[in-house]
């Protein structure tokens, strides 16, 4: 199960469908992920934002949901791929480079808010 | 109980600091019987829906600058509180004292500074140890964040990732703001920019070196950007000592022996100190690459080579302003003038 993944545009298309499941105008977003175009995510992770999905929506006075996809690690390395390209659009030279991004952090997203549920593994608490 | 702590606030000294940036004396954490996490969460607890870039500084250790020049005090834990929150893996980090041993002093020869009077036996905290460093990665900085805030490389850099503001507080800065002196501030400029860059090799550094050496050793610039190093952190405020404390500090250094691109870094400040006082600079050991950054910003060998008058220890220190190149448009101030005391119910 833990090598099972789900593409991306699947990913999209479950949370959606679970948030409206039982009211097709309840609202949604999903964010945080637009740079990515083509990705496989842990398939059983899906299943568990489905059931959170389903869980929040439980609650009557929830008119929308937002999912947000933020790096656990606020640090994030990149690799930079400066790219040379010749007129016909042939890559001729690329020099790779690191990039050390810091971003704010998901408490950005919890101030305020009455009742915040953690259930991510693998986080000092 | 109260725990007592500096702030000085954003918009302080004339609009030109960003955010908020606190600082403590662990002395006073001991005191109120907390451990330094504890002090810092206080602090953001007072400080309400505000975010802050938080210090603890041990005012009877010692520290090492980036450039390889001893000072006394300095920071054993860095964190980042935003609306009381502290990010339980990223928010806070603790620097433990490093040991003295036979083999530092050996590899990094700037630490003979260690031995001297005035700092002997004192503990010794620069950069974290693994253990310190918890569940960050490889490559992870020496920093912390919580929802806005990050404070980095051991708590000399600090800024808001959402106003994406920063400023800057070379160590000396930090020293003079936790004993009420003077400190200079402005725009960190060119020179500023090149000479953040001259670092020292050393094991659990500041900003470099973990269970290794860090790569980049006197002589050499860890910007490594050519003639852009002088733009990299040029824009960004700075809170600097007074150049005769620095150049009193860095004196002491050539007067044990230890020699300016060789020993200690080859940054602008020290290299005009060194000349000024009629040091030896390790000329032949400066890379392509640092001489490339300090030739951009008027530094040249033929200039270092000339012929010129030696100072007095006296004279030096007397005449720092207009020997050590420094920031654009600064501005003195009476850290009193800046800086809030405040106290915190525990």
């Amino acid at each position: 199960m833990k090598l099972m993944h789900t593409r991306l545009p699947d990913f999209y298309t479950k949370i959606e469908a679970a948030a409206k499941q039982n009211d097709p105008n309840m609202g949604f977003s999903v964010s945080g992920l637009e740079n990515v175009k083509t990705a496989k995510l842990a398939s059983l992770r899906v299943g568990r934002v489905e059931d959170e999905i389903t869980e929040i929506i439980e609650d009557k006075d929830i008119k929308k949901v937002e999912v947000v996809l933020a790096t656990e690690n606020p640090e994030t390395l990149y690799t930079v791929i400066i790219k040379g390209i010749e007129e016909d659009g042939t890559c001729k030279k690329i020099i790779l480079e690191n990039m050390m991004l810091s971003a704010p952090t998901v408490e950005t997203h919890l101030f305020g808010v009455k009742e915040i549920i953690d259930r991510r593994a693998n986080i000092k608490k | 109980m109260k725990l007592k702590y500096r702030i000085i606030p954003q918009g302080a000294a004339d609009g030109m600091v960003p955010l908020n940036w606190v600082f403590i004396d662990k002395k006073d954490v001991k005191e109120c019987g907390l451990t330094d996490l504890e002090a810092c969460y206080a602090v953001g607890k007072a400080l309400g829906d505000d975010c802050a870039a938080v210090d603890i500084i041990d005012m009877d250790a010692v520290t090492v600058t980036s450039d390889g020049i001893m000072a006394p005090g300095a920071v054993v834990g860095v964190a980042s509180v935003d609306h009381g929150l502290i990010n339980q893996n990223y928010g806070y980090l603790n620097i433990s004292p490093l040991p003295y041993s036979d083999q530092m002093i050996k590899e990094e020869p700037h630490m003979k500074q260690w031995l001297m009077d005035e700092y002997k036996g004192r503990p010794l905290h620069r950069g974290p140890s693994a253990e310190d460093r918890g569940n960050r990665g490889p490559n992870n900085e020496n920093m912390t964040m919580t929802g806005r805030i990050a404070n980095n490389n051991c708590g000399s850099e600090v800024m808001n990732m959402v106003e994406m503001t920063e400023i800057l507080a070379p160590y000396f800065g930090i020293h003079e703001i936790m004993t009420d002196g003077e400190v200079t501030i402005g725009i960190a400029g060119p020179v500023v920019s090149v000479g953040i860059g001259m670092v020292v090799s050393e094991r659990h550094g500041r900003i470099f070196g973990g269970k290794n050496l860090g790569a980049y050793r006197a002589g050499m610039s860890a910007h490594n950007s050519g003639k852009y190093a002088k733009t990299v952190k040029q824009d960004y405020p700075a809170i600097a000592a007074p150049k005769s404390v620095l150049a009193e500090h860095t004196l002491r250094a050539f007067d044990i022996g230890l020699v300016a691109g060789r020993d200690i870094g080859c940054s602008p400040a020290v290299l005009s100190l060194a000349k000024a006082y009629g040091k030896p600079i390790d000329l032949d050991n400066i890379t392509e690459r640092a001489w490339i950054e300090l030739e951009s910003i008027g530094i040249t060998r033929e200039k270092l080579e000339a012929p010129s008058n030696v100072m007095s220890r006296e004279e030096v220190i007397a005449h720092a302003d207009e020997i050590i190149p420094g920031m654009d448009g600064a501005k003195k101030y009476a850290v009193s003038d800046i800086c809030e005391v405040r106290y915190v119910e525990i």
